[in-house]
C-alpha cells in the first residue's frame, strides 16, 4: 500500500467514519441522558431506533404519507411510546424497590415486546429503506467520496447535537433533567417532579432516536434485528464515560471513524468486533471513559 | 418451612427424573437435559452476579469456551467426557480468573460492559476461528465416551447430565453455606465494609469470576454429552441474558431461585421456539409483569436495604453515605 493509497483511505475513512459517527452519538446521548436521569443502561435503544425507523416506513410505503407529515407524526410516536413505558412500566418497578437489574430487565423486555410487535406488521419480511429526501448526487471533499445525503446525516445530527446543548444549558426543563442526574433527592426538595423529569428524559430519547432513525433508514436497509446498533451506541456512550453527553458525541464519532478505518485498513470481517476492543482497550487504561468523571468507590 | 419445601422439592425432583425415562420421549429427554445445563448455566451466574454482586456479563462466552473444548477433546483424543468437563471448567475457569483479574478495576456498569464487550468479542472469535470452531458452518461434535461406552443419544447421556448436574448443585448450596460463600455476600453488601473486616475483596472477587466462569465451562462440557452440534450464533448476548433473566426472575442471590428460574425459562423459552414474533413478545410482557409485580423474583434471597443508594458518581458522597443505617 503506497503512501497516496493511505492518505486516500485515511480522507475516506475520517469523512464516513464522521456520517456513521454522528449516527452513534446521538444514539450514544440518547442512552446517556437515559442513564443520568434513571441510572438505567436502556437495552431497548437500538429497538427504539429500530421502530422509529419501521413507523416511517409504515406511514410511507403502507398509509402513502407525505413527508413532511410523516417525520413529525414518527417523532411524537416514538416519544410517546417511551415516554409511556417510563410513566407506566419504570415508574411501577421503582416504586416496587426495583434496583438497576430489574429496571435493565424491564427494557429487556421492552425491546423484545417492540421487537416481537414490528415483526407481526410483517413489514419486517425483508430489508427495507425509506425513499431519500434529496437526490443521491456525489460530493467530493478533498479525494473522498461522499454523497449529499451523507451530509445533510451529518449537519442534521450536528444541529440536533447544537439543540440538545441549548436544552441543556438555557431551558428551564432541561436544567431540571440535569439536576436530577446530578442529585434526584436535591433536585426533588427544590421542586423538580421526579416522575415528570425522568418521562420528559424518556420521551427526549425517544426523539433523539426517532431523528436517527429517519436519517440513517434512507441509507442503509433495515429489518427488526437492526437494533443491535446500539450496541455501537453503548460502545460510545462507554468510550466517552457513560455519563457524559459531550463524551457520548466525540466517542460515537471516535466509533465510526475507527469502525471504518478498520474497514478500510484490515478487512470488513474485523469491523464487528472493532467497537468491542474499542471498549476493552478504553476500560482497562481508563475505566471511567474518556470525559467521565472519577470513579467513585461506594461509601459505608 | 423453607427447608421443607427444599426437602419436597428434591424428593419430588429425584422421583421424577428416575421415572422420567421410563415415561417420556427422546424429545422430551432432550429438553431436560437442556434444563439441566440451564441449571449449571444459572448457578454460576448465581456465584458471580447473586452472591457476590459483580455484573458479569459474559456467561455465554464461557459456556462456548466449554462447549468447543470439550467437544475437541471428544473429537480429537476420544477422551472420557468426565475428563473433557473437567478440563473444560480448568480452561474456563483460567481464562475467568485472567478476566476477572482484569475487571475487577471496574465496577457497576462499567464492569457489566466491559464483559460484555469480552462476550461479543469471543462470539466473534468462535464465528471467525474457522480452523478450530468451523466458524459459521456450526461444529460437530462427536458423540461423548464413558469407559468405552458411547453416549450416542440423549437418553443414554441422560443419567450422567443429572447426576453431574446434581453434584454441581449440591456444590453451589455448599459453597453458599461455607465461609467463601459468606465473603463473596460481604463484598457483595460492601467492598469496603467487607474489606475493613479482613476479607480481601480482589481475592474474593477474582474467585468468584473464577467460580462462575468454571461453572459455565463445566455446562458446556456437559452439553457436548447429549448434543452433538453447536452453533456461535446460540452462543451470543442473548443467552447470557435468558441465564440472567433466570436468576432475576427466580429471586437474586437465592439457590432455589436460580434452579426455579432456569426450570421455567428454559422451558418457556424452548416452548415458544416455534413463532418468533410471538416469542418476543410474550417472552417481553413476561420480563416487564415480573418486574413490575415481582421485581424481587420468586424466592428473594437478598434483603434490600430500604433505600438502595444511588451509584451514579455524581450524586454527592455525603447523602448516599447518610441513607445507611
Amino acid at each position: 500500500m503506497s503512501f497516496a493509497d493511505i492518505w486516500l483511505f485515511l480522507q475516506q475513512g475520517v469523512l464516513s467514519g464522521l456520517v456513521t459517527g454522528s449516527i452513534y452519538a446521538l444514539l450514544a446521548v440518547a442512552v446517556v441522558i437515559v442513564f443520568k436521569a434513571t441510572d438505567v443502561p436502556n437495552f431497548a435503544q437500538g429497538e427504539i431506533f429500530m421502530v422509529g425507523g419501521y413507523v416511517a416506513l409504515f406511514l410511507i410505503l403502507v398509509l402513502n404519507w407525505h413527508y413532511a407529515l410523516v417525520i413529525p407524526a414518527t417523532l411524537l410516536m416514538v416519544a410517546v411510546i417511551c415516554a409511556f413505558f417510563q410513566r407506566v412500566v419504570m415508574e411501577r418497578v421503582i416504586r416496587a424497590k426495583g434496583v438497576e437489574v430489574q429496571l435493565v430487565i424491564a427494557t429487556l423486555g421492552l425491546s423484545y415486546v417492540l421487537k416481537g410487535a414490528v415483526r407481526q406488521t410483517g413489514l419486517g419480511d425483508a430489508p427495507r429503506s425509506l425513499p431519500s429526501l434529496i437526490q443521491p448526487d456525489t460530493v467530493i471533499i478533498g479525494q473522498a467520496v461522499l454523497t449529499r445525503l451523507d451530509l445533510m446525516i451529518l449537519f442534521t445530527a450536528l444541529a440536533v447535537m447544537a439543540g440538545l446543548y441549548f436544552l441543556f444549558n438555557h431551558t428551564r426543563i432541561g436544567k431540571a433533567m440535569r439536576a436530577v442526574g446530578m442529585n434526584p433527592k436535591a433536585a426533588q426538595i427544590v421542586g423538580v417532579s421526579l416522575v415528570r423529569i425522568r418521562m420528559a428524559v424518556w420521551a427526549l430519547a425517544g426523539l433523539i432516536s426517532a431523528i436517527s432513525a429517519i436519517l440513517i433508514t434512507p441509507k442503509i436497509l433495515i429489518t427488526p434485528d437492526i437494533g443491535h446498533i446500539a450496541i455501537l451506541a453503548f460502545a460510545a456512550a462507554i468510550v466517552g464515560g457513560i455519563t457524559s453527553i459531550p463524551g457520548a458525541i466525540v466517542g460515537g464519532f471516535i466509533i465510526g471513524i475507527a469502525e471504518n478505518l478498520v474497514g478500510l485498513f484490515v478487512s470488513t470481517n474485523a469491523i464487528v468486533v472493532a467497537p468491542f476492543l474499542a471498549i476493552l482497550i478504553v476500560l482497562i487504561v481508563r475505566p471511567q471513559g474518556i470525559l467521565g468523571g472519577k470513579v467513585q468507590v461506594k461509601k459505608v | 418451612m423453607k427447608t421443607n419445601f427444599d426437602l419436597w422439592a428434591l424428593v419430588l425432583a429425584a422421583v421424577a427424573l428416575i421415572a422420567l425415562p421410563f415415561l417420556a420421549s427422546g424429545y422430551v429427554i432432550y429438553i431436560v437435559n437442556l434444563l439441566m445445563i440451564y441449571i449449571v448455566l444459572a448457578l454460576g451466574l448465581h456465584i458471580v452476579i447473586g452472591e457476590t454482586g459483580q455484573f458479569a456479563l459474559a456467561h455465554a462466552a464461557f459456556y462456548g469456551i466449554g462447549i468447543y473444548v470439550a467437544g475437541i477433546l471428544n473429537n480429537t483424543l476420544h477422551l472420557n467426557f468426565v475428563i473433557s468437563i473437567i478440563v473444560a471448567g480448568i480452561v474456563t475457569a483460567a481464562i475467568g480468573y485472567i478476566l476477572g483479574a482484569l475487571a475487577i478495576r471496574m465496577r457497576d456498569i462499567y464492569l457489566a460492559l466491559s464483559t460484555f464487550a469480552f462476550g461479543e468479542a469471543m462470539q466473534w472469535v468462535f464465528l471467525n476461528w474457522t480452523d478450530v470452531t468451523n466458524g459459521s458452518n456450526g461444529y460437530q461434535i462427536s458423540p461423548a465416551q464413558f469407559f468405552g461406552f458411547q453416549l450416542t443419544s440423549d437418553l443414554r447421556a441422560y443419567p450422567f447430565v443429572v447426576i453431574c448436574a446434581a453434584l454441581l448443585l449440591a456444590l453451589a448450596v455448599w459453597l453458599s453455606r461455607s465461609q467463601l460463600g459468606s465473603a463473596f455476600r460481604a463484598v457483595r453488601e460492601s467492598d469496603v465494609a467487607a474489606q475493613a473486616m479482613g476479607v480481601n475483596a480482589n481475592v474474593i472477587k477474582r474467585v468468584a469470576f473464577m467460580l462462575s466462569a468454571a461453572y459455565a465451562g463445566m455446562a458446556g462440557g456437559l452439553y457436548t454429552t447429549f448434543s452433538s452440534f453447536i452453533h456461535p450464533e446460540s452462543l451470543g448476548f442473548w443467552t447470557t441474558i435468558l441465564i440472567l433473566i433466570m436468576i432475576v426472575v427466580g429471586g437474586i442471590g437465592s439457590v432455589r431461585g436460580a434452579v426455579v428460574g432456569a426450570l421455567i425459562f428454559g422451558l418457556i423459552s424452548e416452548l415458544l421456539r416455534q413463532v418468533l414474533s410471538f416469542q418476543e413478545i410474550i417472552y417481553g410482557l413476561i420480563l416487564i409483569g415480573f418486574m413490575m409485580f415481582a421485581p424481587r423474583g420468586l424466592f428473594s434471597g437478598q434483603r434490600r436495604r430500604p433505600n438502595p443508594p444511588r451509584r451514579d458518581a455524581s450524586a454527592s458522597g455525603p447523602t448516599t453515605a447518610k441513607e445507611q443505617p
